[in-house]
């Protein structure tokens, strides 16, 4: 099943966990906030999006199908 | 202005002098609405299909669609309808949502109670922003609770309430007119559902701009081959302009195809053309010159028409100086809920600020193209995207105006031509 990763903008605070967690798929622009890659998580990442989604402090990042 | 080739549809004709039709007047106009379609008997929706209506709020989605999503969105997940009419104009250079209610109310009533008829609904909300355009709405509501000829209404009944918003530029925004429909306040909101499954305190909403509504009840009197009769052939019909010439503003109806040089008139050769609104693009003038006003035409250009905001700009005004005021206030008018649009567009208001007064270096632009690709398509709604399709078209129309800047100012003063006030629109140009 096909996952992708989405950013509530509205929650996000810049705390960067995410992109520590998940470098594969996420970077930082120039204020701290993730620029998260585009299309599906592949497969062998999802155990590692879902680490950084539960390790979120704002609950601002999702994995849906 | 009488040079633009008016079609008078939606708003009154302009040799007649009537400034707001009342319901006597708009049953005199335009009859009432048949009542096979009013009844539902005949669905307006494949109307609306057959003459490719499209959203006139600046996404410009096509109606039909919608008001389908909304349909299923009721059988797949259940609960009553709502109708929300978007009448929040936000843009401080877009006056045409406003004029609309304000002269022709009944159309967008007519037109709401259409399209609740199509997904079942028996409520509706009327989000307004402009005072006067509020009060022409209500009083149009109770002329209608008034009338002794209720029979030429006569259809489902459908609760109709007017919702005041303060005119802010994102309140417009469809899931901030959502919100403000259920009594929050009118922000984006992020969602991961789409509006016609779960809108309104999570019941299938339609929201639906208040021209938009004003076209289908025009479809519904002229029938589709009426409607066709002017308009392109993939695009039918008429769209409302709020036009700004240097010394005037106005709000016409044109069909859709005018070569945008007849909507500018004999105003001379304009410098800078400005398309589709603050969330628009840029066009020199030789460009403006051959476009065309449609979807097609705009897209053949790179932009849209968005919400039908056209700013013409005169040879004597350096299109960047003028902008510049624009960004600041587009960056001042995020809602400051999304840290990419809270920052990124403060960073590329200051860079624009520096570029239009001279002081911005040669990396600055660089900088400014790179934070334009950061901030898109990073936020609740589509304000940061707007903003940044300001921008880049700007610097991509006038390179030679950026070029120079980047050395030095260009001397020409503001001229303040691009309202930044709500309500600065009509009447007060420079």
């Amino acid at each position: 099943m096909s996952r992708r990763l989405h950013v509530d903008w509205t929650r996000c605070d810049a705390h960067g966990l995410c992109a520590e967690l998940l470098p594969e798929l996420v970077e930082l622009d120039d204020w701290g906030y993730p620029v998260v890659a585009d299309g599906e998580v592949p497969e062998p990442l999802v155990g590692h999006a879902r680490h950084a989604v539960r390790a979120c402090p704002q609950l601002a990042l999702l994995l849906r199908g | 202005m009488t040079n633009c080739p008016w079609v008078p549809r939606l708003l009154p004709d302009p040799g007649l002098a009537v400034d707001r039709l009342g319901l006597d007047d708009h049953l005199r106009v335009h009859g009432p609405v048949p009542s096979a379609l009013r009844s539902g008997e005949h669905d307006v929706v494949g109307l609306a299909d057959e003459v490719n209506l499209r959203g006139r709020g600046g996404a410009g989605f096509p109606f039909a669609r919608k008001a389908r999503g909304v349909r299923t969105g009721r059988d797949e997940h259940g609960g009553a309808p709502l109708v929300v009419a978007n009448g929040s104009e936000g843009e401080p250079a877009s006056r045409k949502d406003a004029e609309l209610l304000r002269r022709a109310p009944h159309l967008v009533l007519d037109g709401l109670v259409l399209a609740a008829v199509a997904v079942g609904a028996r409520e509706a909300r009327l989000v307004v922003g402009d005072p006067a355009a509020r009060r022409s709405a209500q009083a149009a509501l109770h002329e209608r609770r008034q009338h002794d000829r209720p029979w030429k209404l006569r259809g489902p009944r459908v609760r109709t309430t007017v919702v005041a918003v303060q005119d802010r530029f994102v309140a417009g925004e469809s899931s901030a007119v959502v919100r403000a429909s259920a009594g929050k306040p009118p922000v984006p909101a992020f969602s991961l559902t789409r509006t016609a499954a779960g809108g309104v305190n999570g019941r299938p909403t339609l929201v639906s701009n208040v021209e938009t509504l004003a076209q289908l009840a025009v479809l519904a009197r002229l029938g589709v081959s009426g409607y066709r009769s002017v308009g392109t052939t993939d695009e039918p019909g008429t769209t409302l302009l709020t036009v700004h010439l240097p010394g005037r503003s106005d709000v016409v109806e044109v069909a859709l195809g005018t070569a945008l040089t007849d909507v500018l008139g004999a105003t001379g050769r304009p410098g800078a053309v400005l398309v589709g609104g603050y969330h628009g693009g840029w066009l020199a003038g030789r460009t403006a010159a051959s476009t065309v006003l449609s979807r097609a035409g705009l897209d053949a250009v790179g932009w849209t028409l968005g919400a039908g905001v056209v700013v013409a700009l005169p040879d004597s005004a350096c299109p960047l100086v003028e902008a510049a005021p624009v960004v600041r206030f587009l960056a001042d008018e995020s809602a400051g809920q999304c840290g990419p649009c809270v920052h990124g567009l403060a960073a590329i208001a200051s860079a624009v600020t520096a570029l239009a007064s001279g002081t911005a270096g040669t990396g600055d632009v660089a900088k400014l193209r790179r934070w334009a690709g950061l901030v898109a398509g990073r936020g609740a709604c589509a304000h940061p995207d707007g903003v940044v399709r300001f921008v880049s078209s700007l610097l991509g129309a006038f390179p030679t105006e950026v070029a120079l800047h980047q050395h030095h100012a260009c001397g020409r003063l503001a001229h303040g031509l691009l309202p930044v006030q709500p309500g600065q629109a009509l009447g007060e140009t420079a």
